[in-house]
């Protein structure tokens, strides 16, 4: 457990002092003021182009407009994002070598793994709560009307698909060589489950439905009830994710 | 001029968004300008990358383009 | 009690054997010097004691307990110098210390002393630079630092010198002198005079296995053939005077370098009067005889050449 504690440690100093944690943190600020702006201000812009006499007629944007541009920032900028900023967190380890020397101390490899694993949850959970918080305030602020429908499921549905992009960044590294192993491995895992999200039939075993259906929740077009099987299939996958790639790095060569 | 008052409404709101996005241009520009090692590419790419990306740029320079070194 | 053993371990990447029914082993408070050309499989020896890479066959155990793969329990006995060992470049010497002392489960007070202890040691006192602006022997340093941390029983170094400059070579041979009061070491390296310098007994590996193990003396004695370095007029014929000494049977190997001869023999003392006998005969001039002492370097090099 010390060995648990220590490495994460080391792992929040990397993140400062490679200037990652900032720019995650300035990103989820930016989001966070930028949705509900650009729902407010895009029919001002559009009219603001008078195109000889032609009138654009574009209704009052609503507190959905908002949340419409935050989930689609997130689920487009921000998994891109969490890509760049996580993606080399064990494969740039494993092709300079830097693991060796705490390994040959006997720290488990399975501690790295898992240490890296939730030092990048809590962190992306830092930035997303900054991202919401903000996002919020500027909506309070901006729009008259601010009542929608499950608002913390829904933030948990991509909350939780973000944590599944991780746990894939993780699996990644142990299999694909290379310090941009990971982040392209599982870059491709993610076109991959974005082409089958396009069979309908596949959508409720999809975890990549957590990230599209958020604004339907808050409409209340989707209900909680019949994500629970996304959302449970979503948890298994983390859950394997994460134990095939203790299973792999424990045998991996150094 | 309708569209610019009502813009102008919202000022206090995109100013610190513009703001935040400076700090993150400037903050690369001038970490890319310190240093002459990166990851790949040249300073001239970077510079241009930076500046003309929006915040996309100094997102890349950090976590791509800068060298651990 | 044996530090180190490896029993009939054998190690083969594809169809290349590295490794071929490998046995030695290694006493305490020794230092064992591991020898062998590039590509030997030295480095190859000490990832499969680390657990780090597989032995297809045989076992190797520290202080008596077996090294499994993966996940040994065994490293906890160990230090480990990589060659080119790898740092967090975003860290001080202290903090990167710190770390290694919480990995290893020491507790705080223990990680103060012993950084307080190394550092001085391994000449990084007061260094609080990052450690992505230390120079190669610097990191080499710290790399010892690291390893000696946790009082390991075992000291493993892996080409500790090859990569420096003879400054940088002698600060790290000292460092080690030092540290092998307290520990028992093993030094894989291709500098033999780097062996003799600190080594007590020495391992060499030729083709996937030990072809002399034993102390340095015991081995310069009893493999060590003589060597006696001629001097010779530069305008001499050396190629025509080696082709005549070669017919003399206690010769056993002739290097020309210029005008030096170094002939190899079995008792100089007995046969090397034959060899000037020889060269008064042709009225060949000498410019200096000599007697060499007996170096590791003429071992290997009749081992593995």
């Amino acid at each position: 457990m010390r060995g648990f504690y220590a490495f994460i440690k080391k792992e929040f100093l990397e993140q400062i002092r490679t200037f990652r944690l900032w720019i995650l943190l300035a990103v989820a600020v930016l989001f966070g003021m930028m949705s509900p702006l650009m729902a407010k201000l895009m029919p001002e812009i559009l009219s603001s182009m008078n195109m000889e006499g032609m009138v654009i007629q574009i209704p009052e944007p609503t507190v959905y407009d908002a949340y419409t541009q935050f989930f689609k920032n997130f689920t487009q900028m921000g998994t891109l994002v969490i890509l760049l900023i996580f993606g080399g967190t064990l494969s740039g380890e494993l092709s300079k070598g830097t693991l060796i020397n705490l390994l040959a101390k006997g720290l488990p490899r399975r501690t790295v793994l898992l240490s890296k694993y939730v030092a990048a949850v809590i962190i992306w959970t830092v930035a997303y709560a900054l991202a919401f918080v903000t996002n919020y305030g500027y909506t309070v602020y901006l729009f008259p009307e601010t009542d929608v429908k499950n608002l913390f499921f829904s933030l948990f549905c991509l909350w939780i698909f973000v944590c599944f992009v991780i746990s894939l960044i993780m699996l990644s590294s142990t299999i694909a060589p290379g310090s941009f192993g990971g982040l392209i491995l599982s870059a491709g895992a993610l076109v991959v489950m974005l082409m089958v999200s396009i069979i309908p039939k596949a959508e409720k075993f999809n975890p990549i439905t957590l990230a599209s259906v958020n604004v339907a929740l808050l409409e209340g077009t989707k209900s909680v009830s019949g994500l629970t099987l996304t959302v449970s299939i979503t948890i298994l996958l983390i859950l394997g994710s994460l134990i095939a790639s203790i299973l792999i790095f424990e045998k991996k060569k150094l | 001029m309708e569209n610019m008052d009502s813009l102008m409404q919202y000022l206090p709101f995109l100013i610190p968004l513009v703001i935040l996005q400076l700090a993150l241009m400037l903050a690369a520009l001038v970490h890319l300008l310190k240093h002459n090692k990166y990851r790949f590419g040249n300073r001239v790419l970077w510079v241009i990358v930076v500046a003309v990306f929006g915040f996309v740029g100094p997102i890349l320079y950090f976590t791509v383009g800068r060298s651990e070194e | 009690m044996e530090i180190l053993e490896l029993k009939n371990v054998s190690k083969r990447f594809g169809t290349l054997e590295v490794i071929n029914d490998l046995s030695f082993s290694v006493p305490e408070h020794s230092v064992f010097g591991f020898i062998g050309k590039n590509g030997a499989g030295k480095t190859t020896t000490m990832k499969m004691i680390l657990g780090f890479l597989a032995a297809d066959q045989g076992e190797i155990r520290v202080l008596g307990e077996k090294v499994s793969y993966g996940n040994t329990k065994t490293n906890r006995h160990i230090g480990y110098l990589p060659d080119v060992p790898e740092f967090y470049g975003y860290m001080s010497p202290r903090e990167y210390l710190r770390l290694c002392g919480e990995v290893s489960g020491l507790n705080k007070d223990r990680i103060v002393d012993r950084t307080n202890e190394l550092l001085p040691l391994v000449g990084l006192d007061g260094v609080n630079r990052r450690i992505r602006s230390f120079s190669r022997g610097m990191k080499q340093r710290l790399g010892i630092a690291q390893a000696l941390l946790g009082e390991p029983k075992l000291l493993i170094c892996d080409e500790p010198t090859s990569a420096l400059d003879p400054v940088g070579r002698k600060e790290i041979l000292d460092i080690l002198s030092l540290a092998k009061a307290r520990t028992t070491i093993i030094f894989s390296t291709h500098i033999l005079s780097d062996v003799e310098r600190i080594c007590d007994s020495i391992g060499m590996l030729h083709q996937g296995k030990l072809v002399v193990q034993g102390s340095v003396t015991e081995i310069k004695n009893s493999y060590s053939t003589d060597v006696i370095r001629l001097e010779v007029g530069a305008e001499c014929q050396t190629d025509q005077i080696s082709k005549e000494l070669k017919q003399m049977n206690f010769i056993s190997r002739i290097v020309i370098n210029e005008n030096k001869i170094d002939i190899q023999m079995t008792n100089a003392e007995q046969y090397g009067m034959n060899i000037l006998a020889y060269f008064v005969e042709k009225k060949i001039p000498v410019l200096k005889y000599e007697l060499l002492e007996p170096s590791l370097e003429n071992v290997f090099l009749e081992v593995v050449g």
